[in-house]
This record gives C-alpha cells, structure tokens and sequence, in this order.
C-alpha cells in the first residue's frame, strides 16, 4: 500500500514571488518533510520514573522548556511537562519505544500520519514566521522548539539549524492546506524555491 | 494584547492561551453535605471584583497546561504566575 504525504497535491515545485535578480543560493527555500516517524510520549502524572534515564536512540528524555535533544536521524521535541515529540527518520525505533516505556507509566502515540512537515530554509526564515506567529523569534536558538500558533493554526516549530536558519513547521495534517498557503503567501515578497 | 508567562514555557502572547474562570473558587469537600445555596455558590456565583484577581488559564495553544494568573482587572496587569500545583503565599 502506498501512502500519500500531507501534501503531496498542494506543494507545488519551482520559483515563486519575487525571486528575480536573486541569487538561488540565498533564496529562501520550501519544501515538505517525508516519511518521517513521530511518536508523541507522555508520562502520566501518576508516574514516580525519573524520565532523564530513559533512552531513545541514544538520546535522553529532558524535560527542559524549548529543549530538542538531536543526533543525525531522531530529534526529541519537548512539548511540554512530561510531555515529547519523537521525530524520526529510522522507523524501527518505534519497536525501541514500545519495549522500553511502560504502559502504565507512559502514553506513546503514532502520530506519523496526523501530520504536515513543512520545511524553510534561509535568512528570512525568521521573518516568515514572525508574520503568522506570535512568539518572539528573536530568541529562539538552534535545536529549540515550541509549540504556538501560525495564524491561528496550532503548530510545532522545530529550529533545525541557524546557519542558515532553517525550521520545520507540524501543523495537523487536516490544516495542512492552509497552513502551506499562510507559509507560501508569507514567502512570496522574498521569493522562494519549493523544492 | 496581554503577554503571560507561562511558568513552564516562559513569555507568551495571550493569542496561545485560553481563560478559565475564578481560581478561587473551590469545590466543596466530597461526600459532605451541601446546601442549595453552597452549590449554586460554587457552579454559578462569581463576584466581579475591580483589582488583583486570581485566574485559570489554560496554555492551550502552548504546554497545554492549566496555571493561575494574579491579574489587575482594571489595569490588566499581571503580577505573577504559578503552577496549579504551586503554593500562593
């Protein structure tokens, strides 16, 4: 069976806005995150475990505000209290999770297919978002999260890298459209490729 | 607009959270006896005060967590910010 991404009929490939007289390489760019595992883990308050000691990937459970802990291929969003989003590129890991975290202390949830992954990348990055969201990016550092609102839209925003800046966005999968167009109608003033 | 700070995730606008009522008002205890006017007390009454007030909110938008806010409700000041579960001195 194959699966079609959030949006796969939507993201349109090539370059939009005003992108003219731009060098590609500086140009922001768009595109959708894949084929990703995302696993949302909750310890219900029940629980006495002490999370730090518990091991995904090699990567320890935090529970720091804004904090992802981050290898080569899985990222783990705080999300709030007790509360974390597991990004993934290995699938297998899901198998890893559900060995390692009790049911009665943890809710782990697949949530892979509830989701669009919208990906920007550039030196404006910052300012696409800052015109659909409320949160002062200013602040925001390489391998923070937060979860705020993209136009009304909830969101997860992921800050990947910083040289250039470069996020991935969540938004729910049914939201997806809308969210695409809020990001891609923000962009076109800079110009942007949609790869 | 309002900003608050979340005591778990820190500055945020008002646009994230959603508000919930008087934080004040308690449940009376379980199995104890109630009268009519204790109950209407606690599900409908509410004073409308002018000044420090302590609210719910939730971060709806943000940890999704419920806190208390002690907020002016003329000025719209906030004072502080606590965790449900956080003693207020």
């Amino acid at each position: 069976m194959s699966s079609l991404s959030a949006l796969n009929n939507i993201h349109v490939k090539g370059q939009f806005g005003d992108y003219e007289g731009k060098d590609d390489k500086n140009l922001l760019s768009i595109s959708e995150s894949t084929n990703l595992l995302i696993v949302q883990i909750v310890q219900y308050k029940s629980s006495n475990l002490s999370s730090d000691n518990m091991q995904i990937d090699g990567l320890n459970l935090r529970d720091n505000p804004l904090l992802v802990s981050s290898n080569d291929s899985t990222r783990i969003l705080w999300n709030g209290p007790r509360n974390w989003l597991l990004v993934s590129k290995k699938k297998d890991i899901l198998n890893e999770i559900e060995q390692k975290f009790n049911d009665n202390e943890f809710a782990v949830t697949d949530i892979s297919h509830s989701k669009a992954i919208i990906e920007i990348e550039g030196k404006v990055a910052k300012e696409i978002l800052k015109k659909g969201c409320p949160f002062n990016f200013g602040e925001l550092e390489k391998n923070q999260c937060l979860n705020s609102t993209y136009n009304g839209m909830s969101v997860t925003i992921d800050m990947l890298n910083d040289d250039p800046d470069k996020f991935r966005i969540f938004g729910l999968r049914s939201f997806g459209e809308s969210l695409y167009h809020s990001i891609i109608d923000a962009s076109l003033e800079f110009g942007y490729i949609a790869k | 607009m309002l900003h608050i700070k979340c005591p778990h995730c820190g500055m945020r606008s008002q646009n994230e959270f959603s508000y919930g009522g008087d934080a004040t008002v308690k449940r009376p205890a379980l199995n104890k006896e109630v009268t009519d006017q204790e109950w209407d007390n606690f599900v409908y009454n509410r004073v409308s005060p002018r000044g420090k007030h302590l609210e719910l909110w939730q971060h709806l938008s943000g940890c999704r967590q419920w806190i208390k806010v002690e907020r002016d409700t003329a000025t719209h000041e906030i004072f502080n910010t606590y965790k449900t579960n956080e003693e207020i001195a």
